[in-house]
């Protein structure tokens, strides 16, 4: 604002006279100016009082800000306001876009107007809290400057693994087709089969029948080629089945107050892990809510790189090797399981339950 | 344009930037950020002490004022964890000792703590403050000893079902008489009598003693006077709570009550007789947090006890309760955030409470602000969790104890998957998850796909495959901490989800189906995991690797494979260092 030099008469109020860093001056009340600590120094000091002499701002601020920071003191400096009206304003006032609070923080600083400072840091630690250091930057358009190796970030989420993919795709696939194969057959029972198909006729049985089969052949037949060529080095001695053992009962019974108690081990046998049971449907009818079926249609059209997938075969027989375990098996049986378990599983009885517990054929189930 | 900062000033703002969670973010927005929060970050919370060390966390924060651990995974309180596991506190002391002369706080939680320790804290760190042990053991009274004397601005010192080797009583009449910064006590665990003169003048000098939780050896006859000289007290845990037939002690008791107007938080209880009950009444209309699991009073007294506490927030009480009870409290306690129910008998062959699902399923309906719960029962069906769930969207902590492994809903037999995957599908927000009961691979599966929020997951005697397991590596995408016993979970699952265990803090798997191959693989896979078996019968070195693993535990860490291990645990680096 800009005063005629004059003071008039009438006027009891004194003016003093303050200079930001790109040269411009203004004049301002004097009683809004001292609630500065800055300027109530130099003011002592006998700077101020006229335009020749103005007071000299520390570089941090700049006309705009220093007009918010009057407007700040000529409210808070009005003695009979109460704190109730004081919060009001200071709500309102800081509401202004993320970069010229900033400025406004940092002129406020050095003008050493603390309630102002703290007003403007807790409304910048608000702005931070609650957000991720990318959403952070953002906000405050700050450039990434650390390598991966100083984020130590963890390792980029599961989903993205292709073979998880693979496998929830397959399970997923295999789910639907005895779904809609369920919808369509009457009670019957049919003729069990041995499926002694191998992994990869297995593979294109369940992507060739839906469609798309190009894909899949070419990379069925890059591996079945790459099979031959690889030799298997090391053979691994021979293990037993690992899955019989059972658990040694190891819970004791003792309670350390009622706060802290011990589970009960009275589990004699140990479950075998029934991988046949893998893709046992349920009664979907019987589920009192709808669950979002999550694995819903994947297209194979949109499916796996032929190349991940080859990557991901290696690296699942590798895994098969090093475990001495028949991994091709055991994707056959958990593949296979419509075929043989189907009848059982499916056939419908007075109620439409699930059939788990009247299947008796073969489901060992060690239980308590 | 980008206007930057000028430190101090970002200094400044960050100092209104507490939470952990936060204060991490902030340091990883960009250099000058993280120099700027690195120096005056005053407080560290390591949720496992062996993914640091004490010479990286003191390297990377050189101002720190407080310091929060944790030892033994979570499993040691069912005591799978063997002695001499580890978590020790002795070398994190020893380093801090030296490196943070103003350290002023110091939490531990499940670790070893030695009296030298003790003595070490109280005369390096001259502005001392607040000792917590939680859970802690490896220390006795003389430790407290040093504490009590050496500490002259001790606020809070609390003892939290630590193991205490109990010498005497005596200690606690080291406090110099010039002593009276208490804020804070809790000696709630220890066994012996304390010098009760010397306990009530420390109470009389100190004007902020805000907590105070006695132990049982306090009798109820003197705790009136205790308590005419703090009616500040805005927590107080009881000793025993009986006195045999004496009406100067009630009326001298409800007399002291009365005169206590901040008391918002009760405990303690032992041996309660509920003929002292109303003693309290005049409490009640303030209390918003009250523990009676150390009581075995009855329903009808619990139920006149809590009739009367409308502004209740937190409730820890014995099956005592019964369904009638947890009505009662649905009706009167509308403030309920949080109920934990113990059981008082594990081990009776008949059940002789009447506490079922349906007195949990009245709370979920009558307390709008339940958010955590902790349920010992022995039936659940999958209509009740349902209904719960239902009722509770706004859950963040749910474990059900059902007390009898493997129980199916006891109305259709089914096991409980659809009534857990309720719970997981309505309750968005969920971040702690105990399940029991019989469970197949289904309810991993609804986990899987709807618990993004969760956080920790503990399971017992559940599953029927890897791919149960395979379903909550793979889909709960905040998992931080994975505990699971007796499972029928194995290698397949574990090695296909190797990548998520470097995003999580820990997984502890006992009685499951894991072979040594595995854990090699494993360790070779993922160097930035230590990967440790737990077995007690001997010799790993000469097992093959289709041998199954007795327990393992599997956490990230940054400061290398560790060097305290106990004979019992076997690691990669330990085998192959036996092979040269």
């Amino acid at each position: 604002m800009s005063e005629p030099d004059v003071i008039k008469p009438e006027m009891m109020k004194s003016y003093i006279w303050l200079q930001t860093a790109d040269g411009s001056i203004q004049q301002v009340e004097q009683e809004v100016a001292i609630f500065c600590p800055f300027i109530c120094h130099e003011i002592h000091a006998g700077m101020g009082s006229s335009k020749t002499y103005p007071i000299s701002l520390p570089a941090r601020v700049n006309p705009v800000t220093l007009s918010l920071i009057l407007d700040y003191c000529r409210f808070h400096q009005v003695p009979g306001r109460s704190n109730k009206e004081r919060k009001s304003f200071d709500e309102k006032f800081i509401r202004m876009d993320t970069n010229r609070l900033c400025e406004l923080t940092s002129a406020a600083d050095s003008l050493q107007l603390k309630p102002l400072v703290d007003l403007t840091s807790r409304a910048l630690a608000r702005m931070i809290e609650g957000k991720t250091p990318e959403e952070i930057r953002e906000t405050f358009h700050i450039p990434d400057d650390l390598t991966e190796e100083e984020k130590l970030e963890p390792l980029k989420n599961i989903t993205d693994d292709p073979r998880i993919r693979l496998l929830n795709r397959l399970y997923a696939r295999k789910r639907k087709e005895l779904k809609e194969k369920e919808k369509l057959k009457n009670v019957e029972v049919e003729a069990e089969h041995v499926d002694d198909r191998s992994v990869d006729e297995l593979l294109s049985f369940i992507n060739g029948e839906n469609g798309d089969s190009k894909e899949v052949k070419t990379a069925k037949n890059k591996k079945k080629n790459r099979r031959r060529k690889e030799q298997q080095k090391n053979a691994p001695p021979v293990c037993a089945n690992s899955n019989t053992s059972s658990s040694p009962s190891n819970g004791t019974k003792e309670s350390n107050g009622v706060s802290s108690v011990s589970r009960d081990d009275r589990v004699k046998g140990h479950c075998l892990p029934n991988i046949s049971e893998l893709l046992k449907l349920q009664d979907s009818e019987d589920d009192r809510f709808a669950l979002d079926d999550d694995f819903d249609d994947c297209d194979i059209g949109d499916g796996i790189d032929p190349e991940i997938k080859e990557q991901i075969d290696r690296e699942v027989e590798d895994f098969a090797r090093r475990l001495n375990s028949d991994w091709p098996e055991r994707v056959q049986e958990l593949l296979s399981l419509g075929q043989e378990r189907r009848p059982s599983l499916y056939s419908i009885n007075g109620n439409g339950c699930s059939t788990k517990r009247s299947n008796a054929s073969g489901l060992e189930k060690h239980e308590k | 344009m980008v206007y930057s900062l000028p430190e101090e000033v970002l200094e400044h703002v960050f100092s209104f930037i507490t939470s952990d969670k936060d204060r991490n973010a902030v340091s990883l927005v960009c250099k000058s950020w993280y120099e700027i929060e690195r120096w005056c970050r005053r407080k560290v919370f390591v949720g496992n002490c062996y993914a640091v060390s004490p010479g990286i966390m003191i390297r990377r924060f050189p101002e720190l004022r407080a310091v929060e651990l944790k030892g033994k995974p979570h499993f040691a309180d069912f005591n799978l964890v063997p002695d001499g596991w580890g978590g020790y506190a002795c070398s994190w002391i020893d380093e801090m000792s030296r490196a943070y002369p103003w350290l002023e706080e110091i939490r531990l939680k499940r670790m070893v703590v030695s009296d030298e320790s003790l003595e070490l804290i109280s005369t390096a760190f001259k502005n001392f403050k607040v000792l917590v042990l939680s859970s802690c053991e490896g220390f006795s009274t003389d430790g407290l000893s040093a504490i009590a004397s050496n500490c002259r601005n001790l606020k809070e010192l609390d003892l939290r079902e630590s193991e205490v080797m109990d010498l005497s009583g005596r200690w606690l009449s080291h406090f110099p008489d010039t002593f009276t910064s208490l804020e804070s006590l809790n000696i709630s665990c220890l066994g012996s009598e304390v010098s009760f003169s010397a306990l009530e003048r420390l109470v009389a000098r100190s004007p902020n003693l805000k907590t105070l939780r006695l132990n049982r050896a306090v009798p109820l006859g003197k705790l009136s006077t205790l308590l005419h000289q703090a009616p500040q007290l805005v927590e107080l845990g009881t000793g025993a709570y009986s006195s045999g037939i004496r009406s100067d002690v009630y009326t001298g008791l409800s007399k002291a009550f009365l005169g206590c107007k901040e008391l918002k938080g009760l405990s303690g209880f032992w041996d309660a007789d509920p003929s002292y009950l109303p003693a309290l009444y005049s409490v009640c209309s303030r209390l918003t947090t009250l523990n009676l699991s150390y009581s075995t009073i009855r329903s009808p007294d619990i139920t006149k006890v809590i009739g009367q506490c409308p502004n209740l927030q937190r409730l820890w009480v014995l099956d005592h309760i019964e369904d009638s009870g947890l009505n009662a409290l649905a009706l009167s306690c509308k403030n309920l955030q949080e109920l934990r129910v113990f059981p008082s008998d594990l081990y009776a062959a008949d059940v002789n409470v009447t506490l079922t699902e349906q007195g949990l399923v009245s709370v979920s309906q009558g307390c709008p602000k339940l958010q955590s719960v902790l349920y010992f029962c022995h039936q659940m069906s999958n209509s009740a969790l349902i209904t719960i769930a239902k009722n509770r969207p706004n859950l963040t902590c749910f474990r059900l104890c059902i007390i009898e492994p493997r129980t199916p809903d006891y109305l259709t037999h089914e096991p409980l998957d659809i009534g857990f995957g309720a719970i997981v599908k309505h309750c968005k927000n969920l971040n702690r998850l105990s399940l029991s009961g019989l469970l197949t691979d289904r309810v991993f599966e609804y986990i899987g796909t709807h618990a993004k929020k969760l956080e920790m997951l503990s399971i017992a005697f559940a599953g029927d495959s890897d791919l149960g397991l395979h379903h909550v590596l793979s889909g709960c995408e905040s998992l931080k901490k994975l505990e699971i016993r007796d499972c029928p979970f194995g290698d397949t699952a574990l090695l296909a989800n190797v990548a998520k265990l470097a995003t999580m803090r820990s997984l502890w798997m006992s009685s499951c189906a894991v072979s040594i191959g595995a854990c090699k693989i494993l360790s070779q896979k993922m160097p930035m995991l230590n990967v440790e078996v737990i077995d007690e019968n001997g010799s790993l070195d000469s097992r093959l690797d289709s041998c199954l693993v007795e327990k393992l535990y599997v956490y990230r860490t940054v400061a290398g494979p560790r060097s305290d291990m106990p004979g019992y645990i076997w690691t990669m680096d330990r085998e192959s260092a036996n092979r040269i």
